[in-house]
This record gives structure tokens, sequence and C-alpha cells, in this order.
């Protein structure tokens, strides 16, 4: 099943823009994205590490945030983005 | 590989493959000395602390040497620097807010702030570059 992820840091300017865009988009197309905390939250952390092969050659090599994830296809985009992009990487 | 040198004039601490071969703080001439890291820590546990008013500054006059300027945008900065604050203290080092650590040291030396944005593709070749977070971008011509 299809899982959307939003790694996010508390302190990062980019996550601030793009969280009312990911709330938008969440109540416009019915859609969840599981925002997850990535500099305060160590479990949340190691889970973006995880995926460090696969986020990595997307995002200029870091785990940079925000970084948008669908784990069952690992299709990523990375961040700040129009809403438009935002609303074709969470519903292709 | 990268060594500590001391200068045994004034304890001028260097960290490279090669000692600087005039002191920056004595003008001595070939006054290094290589040390342990042990030995280069002590002296530097010497070192007085950096509150965020004092990175303000630090980043402020780095960049006025360069051909970028610390953001404008006094918000952005300050939700930046106290990112910078929160690594500092949760995880011991600087690290840029907005790119996770790898846990891997030498690695994430890589994100430590300012790190080297210069080469990277939100900076280099751009009218409008900047680094990754938003700290630095490119002074207008």
């Amino acid at each position: 099943m299809k899982k959307l992820i939003m790694f996010h840091g508390r302190e990062c300017p980019h996550c601030h823009v793009m969280m009312p865009l990911v709330d938008k988009l969440e109540n416009e197309e019915g859609i969840k994205i599981d925002k997850k905390e990535v500099w305060h939250n160590e479990k949340n952390a190691d889970l973006m590490r995880s995926y460090r092969g696969i986020i990595e050659p997307k995002c200029g090599g870091q785990l940079r945030t925000p970084t948008f994830m669908n784990t069952e296809t690992n299709d990523i985009v990375c961040g700040e983005l129009e809403y438009g992009k935002l609303k074709e990487w969470a519903t292709r | 590989m990268k060594k500590y040198w001391r200068c045994h004039v004034c304890n001028d601490i260097h960290y490279g493959i090669k000692p600087p071969e005039i002191c920056p703080t004595c003008s001595f001439k070939d006054a290094y000395v290589e040390i342990s890291s042990t030995e280069a820590k002590k002296i530097q546990s010497l070192e007085t602390e950096m509150d965020k008013e004092k990175f303000r500054k630090a980043i402020g006059e780095f960049a006025e040497r360069n051909e970028f300027q610390v953001n404008p945008d006094r918000d952005k900065v300050n939700m930046l620097i106290d990112g910078v604050f929160s690594c500092d203290e949760n995880h011991g080092m600087k690290y840029c807010p907005c790119r996770l650590i790898a846990k891997d040291f030498e690695e994430d030396l890589k994100l430590v702030c300012p790190c080297n944005f210069l080469i990277h593709e939100t900076y280099k070749d751009k009218e409008d570059g900047e680094c990754w977070c938003g700290l630095f971008v490119r002074r207008k011509k």
C-alpha cells in the first residue's frame, strides 16, 4: 500500500514553507502524508537514514529536508516545491 | 592526513596537512610543532563559548570577506540559528538544520555550519544562489 512520508526539521525554513501546502493537499485530496521530524526525534532520524541509499542520489547526495518519499515506489522529491509539483508527486 | 600543530610561541592551534609558514596570531615564522589530538583538545578547551549572538556576528564577518552575505530575512536567520544551536546541544556540533547527519563523523563534518556550500548546485553558477538552508545568499552585484 502506498505510504507517503514527509521528513522535516523543526528549524528548517523550507519545511515551514511546505507544511501549509502539505496540509492543503491532505485536505483537498483526502490523502495522508506522514510527517516525521528528524532533528529532534531519533527514531524518525534513523528511519530517514535507513533510506539513505534511496534518498541521497535524488537529493544532491545528502539527507536534505524536506524530503517527500513514497515508500512503495521510492518516488522522492525534496526541497521547496510548488503546490502542483507536490500534488503530482503525491497522486502519481 | 591532517594533524594538529601548535605554535610554540603563542599556542595557536592549526589542524591541517601542514602548518602555516607564518603564525596568523603572533606572526612568527616556522613556529609550529606537531602535537597530539589530546594536547590540542586541552588547549582548545580554554576557548570561550559561542552563543547565538557571537555566532551571528561570526558568520556576518565571515560573509563580509566573501562574495555572499547572510540572508537579509532576519526571521529565517533566527530560525536557522536556533536550529544550528539545537544541533550543537543535541548532537554535539553545529550541523545544518536542513540536512540530517549520517552518523559518520568524518562525513558529517561536511554539514557543520557554515558548510562548503560554494560547490553545491543550489549556489554554484547561480545568480541568486544560496546555501541549501538559505542562511547564506550570493551578494547582489
